[in-house]
C-alpha cells in the first residue's frame, strides 16, 4: 500500500475544498451555460434539485477530483464506488460534503498505510 | 485431388512470377515443382492422411509450396506466425498437433513429431470424411483463443470461380482468416504474392513500389500507421488499385484521409470471421462506411441490430468450445449493424459497447473523433466500470509531443465538445505511453491500463 505521510499538513480541508470546484469546474466547462466558476462554495450542490452537474458531470468531475489528489497530492482514493453510492447521506451532495468525503477516505488510509 | 484444380490452374502460368519476397522471384513453375517436392517428401516421412500438421512460416516459397502439398495430402493444417508466438504451446496443445514443421529466416526447415495422437470428436469427424482441414485461432483480444476446424475444400471452393488477377500484398498472416483468403485470391488468379518480413509503413511501401503492387488488404490500425508515419511520400505507390480494409472497426475519419491521399486506388471494406471465412462485399464508395457484404455461399441477416450469417465455407466447430451455430447453421457474430437497404454499417463489437447511463457508445465513433485531433498519433476508447452511470467513456491517446495531461484533458473536451453528444465524451482521458495495437495490426481495447 503507498504511504501518505503527513496527511493532516498536506491535506487541509480549505486545499480539498478548492480542488473540488476546480474538478467541478472543469466538468461545468463541457456544459451548455456554465454558472460562473467563481459563484461555486462549499454549499454548491452537485446532485438532485438545484445541483450544478447532471449525472455525467458529476462522473467528470469525480473522476477530475481523483487525478489532482493523485497527481497534486499523491493521494490515491477511489471516490465514486459502491460505499459511496451507499451512504446515508450522500458525499456527492455539495461540495462541502464531497471535501468532507475526500478527507474521510484520506484519513483512513493514512491510519492503514 | 481437393487442390488438384488448383495446381492444375498454376501450371498454365510456370514462367510467370507467383511469390516476391525481398529480391527473390518464385515463379509458378518452381512453386509448383516445389508442391511436387514436398509431396514426396511427405510421403517418404510416412505423413498419413488427416493428420494434424503445424506449419511455422511465413509467405515464403517453401512453406506456401508444404501448405498446397499438405492439403493435397489431406492433412489438417495448423498455420502458426511469428504473431502467435508466445501463444504456441497453447495452440499446439488445443489442435492436438501431431507433427510441427517450421522454417526458420534462411528458409531451412525442421520436422517435429510430437507424441500426440489427436482424439478431438470434430477432427476424427473431418477425418472420417478424408478431406483436409485448417485450424485457425481467433484473435482473442478478449478471452480465449477459440481454435476454429475447417474443411479447407469448402473454404477453397469459391477460389474456382476465375477472378481478377492482382499483384497482392499479403500483409495480413498465414495464421488468419483474411492472410489465408488473400494467398489463395492471389494464387488462383494468377497474380503475384508480395511477400515482407515485417510490416512496418516503410517496409511496406517499398514492397510496394518495388513490386509494382495493385492491391493491399490492410487493417485500419496500419493505414493510421501509414498517414502518421508519411512513408507513402518517400516511395512510389502508383501502381496501387486496391486497399482493402477488414478485422476491426474503420474510424471514419482515416477513410476519409485515405482517400483524400489516394485518389486514383479504390477503398473497399472487407467482412469476414475466422470461423466463417471472408464474405464477397462491396463499399457504397471510397469515402463510404457503408458496405454490402454476401457473396454466393453466405447469407446474412440482422437480428437485434445484430449481424448473423449463414456460410457454405463455415468451420465445422471449435475445437476447444461449444458450436456457435444455431439449428440452421446461423452464426450470431457479435457485430452491432446499421442497415439502410442493402447495405450495413459495422457500428463495432458488441462487447465493447460502452454502457454510459442507458446510452450506448461505440468506441469506433469515439476514437474517429479523437484521432482528427492534433498532436493525436492514435487513440483506444474503451468503458469502465462507474457506479454513478454504470459505465464512463475512457480515452487511452498516444500523441507525438509531450503534452501537460491536465491541458490536454481540456483540450481533448473542447475538441469533442461540437463533435460527439456530451455522454459520449471520453470522462477519462489518459495519455499511453505505449503502442496500443497488436501484432496483427489492430487496436486493443483491454481493461486493464497496457503495461
Amino acid at each position: 500500500m503507498t504511504s501518505t505521510p503527513n496527511l493532516e499538513n498536506s491535506l487541509s480541508r480549505a486545499a480539498v475544498v478548492d480542488l473540488v470546484i476546480a474538478g467541478v469546474n472543469e466538468a461545468l466547462a463541457m456544459a451548455e451555460n456554465p454558472p460562473d466558476p467563481a459563484s461555486l462554495t462549499e454549499a454548491t450542490r452537485l446532485i438532485g434539485e438545484s445541483a450544478v452537474l447532471d449525472s455525467l458531470g458529476l462522473v467528470t468531475a469525480v473522476l477530475e477530483i481523483e487525478q489532482r489528489l493523485a497527481d497534486q497530492h499523491d493521494v490515491v482514493l477511489v471516490l465514486a464506488d459502491e460505499r459511496a453510492m451507499s451512504q446515508k447521506h450522500s458525499p456527492f451532495r455539495s461540495v462541502g460534503a464531497l471535501a468532507d468525503y475526500v478527507l474521510k477516505l484520506a484519513a483512513e488510509q493514512g491510519a492503514h498505510a | 485431388m481437393s487442390i488438384q484444380w488448383l495446381l492444375d490452374r498454376m501450371g498454365q502460368w510456370r514462367a510467370e512470377p507467383a511469390i516476391a519476397r525481398g529480391k527473390r522471384l518464385t515463379t509458378y513453375g518452381e512453386l509448383v515443382d516445389r508442391v511436387e517436392e514436398w509431396r514426396a517428401r511427405l510421403d517418404a516421412q510416412g505423413l498419413r492422411r488427416g493428420q494434424v500438421v503445424a506449419l511455422r512460416g511465413d509467405y515464403t516459397a517453401p512453406a506456401v509450396a508444404l501448405l498446397l502439398a499438405l492439403i493435397d495430402r489431406g492433412a489438417i493444417v495448423v498455420p502458426l506466425t511469428e504473431a502467435a508466438e508466445t501463444q504456441r504451446e497453447e495452440f499446439l496443445a488445443i489442435a492436438e498437433v501431431e507433427v510441427e514443421i517450421s522454417f526458420d529466416t534462411a528458409d531451412a526447415w525442421t520436422w517435429d513429431a510430437r507424441p500426440v495422437a489427436a482424439a478431438n470428436p470434430l477432427t476424427q469427424q473431418l477425418r472420417a470424411e478424408g478431406e483436409p482441414g485448417l485450424v485457425l485461432f481467433s484473435s482473442g483480444s478478449t478471452g480465449k483463443s477459440k481454435a476454429a476446424l475447417h474443411n479447407f475444400t469448402r473454404l477453397l471452393d469459391k477460389f474456382k470461380v476465375e477472378r481478377q488477377r492482382m499483384v497482392t500484398l499479403t500483409f495480413l498472416l498465414l495464421d488468419h482468416i483474411g492472410g489465408i483468403n488473400t494467398l489463395f485470391y492471389t494464387l488462383s488468379n494468377g497474380g503475384t504474392v508480395v511477400s515482407v518480413t515485417t510490416r512496418n509503413p516503410d517496409v511496406v511501401c517499398e514492397a510496394i513500389a518495388r513490386n509494382r503492387a495493385e492491391m493491399l488488404p490492410t487493417s485500419p490500425t496500419f493505414l493510421n500507421l501509414l498517414l502518421i508515419s508519411e512513408a507513402y511520400k518517400h516511395h512510389d505507390l502508383s501502381s496501387l488499385k486496391l486497399i482493402t480494409y477488414g478485422t476491426e472497426v474503420m474510424p471514419e475519419s482515416t477513410l476519409q484521409r485515405v482517400a483524400e491521399l489516394f485518389p486514383g486506388v479504390k477503398l473497399q471494406q472487407t467482412y469476414g470471421l475466422s470461423e466463417l471465412g471472408i464474405l464477397r462485399s462491396k463499399s457504397r464508395d471510397n469515402k463510404s462506411l457503408w458496405v454490402k457484404v454476401g457473396g454466393e455461399g453466405f447469407e446474412t441477416k440482422v437480428v437485434d441490430g445484430l449481424l448473423w450469417v449463414r456460410a457454405h465455407s463455415a468451420m465445422l466447430g471449435y475445437l476447444n468450445a461449444p458450436s456457435p451455430f444455431d439449428a440452421e447453421g446461423w452464426m450470431n457474430t457479435g457485430d452491432m449493424v446499421e442497415v439502410d437497404g442493402e447495405y450495413l454499417r459495422i457500428l463495432g463489437r458488441k462487447s465493447e459497447i460502452i454502457n454510459v447511463g442507458g446510452q450506448k457508445v461505440y468506441p469506433a465513433e469515439v476514437e474517429s473523433v479523437l484521432l482528427q485531433m492534433p498532436n493525436v498519433r492514435d487513440a483506444v476508447v474503451i468503458g469502465e466500470k462507474n457506479p454513478i452511470t454504470g459505465q464512463v467513456v475512457t480515452a487511452r491517446v498516444n500523441v507525438f509531443e509531450p503534452e501537460d495531461p491536465a491541458e490536454f484533458k481540456k483540450r481533448l473536451r473542447a475538441f469533442c465538445r461540437d463533435k460527439l453528444a456530451t455522454y459520449k465524451i471520453p470522462a477519462k482521458i489518459e495519455i499511453s505511453g505505449q503502442e496500443q495495437f497488436n501484432a496483427r495490426f489492430k487496436r486493443m481495447r483491454k481493461a486493464e491500463p497496457v503495461g
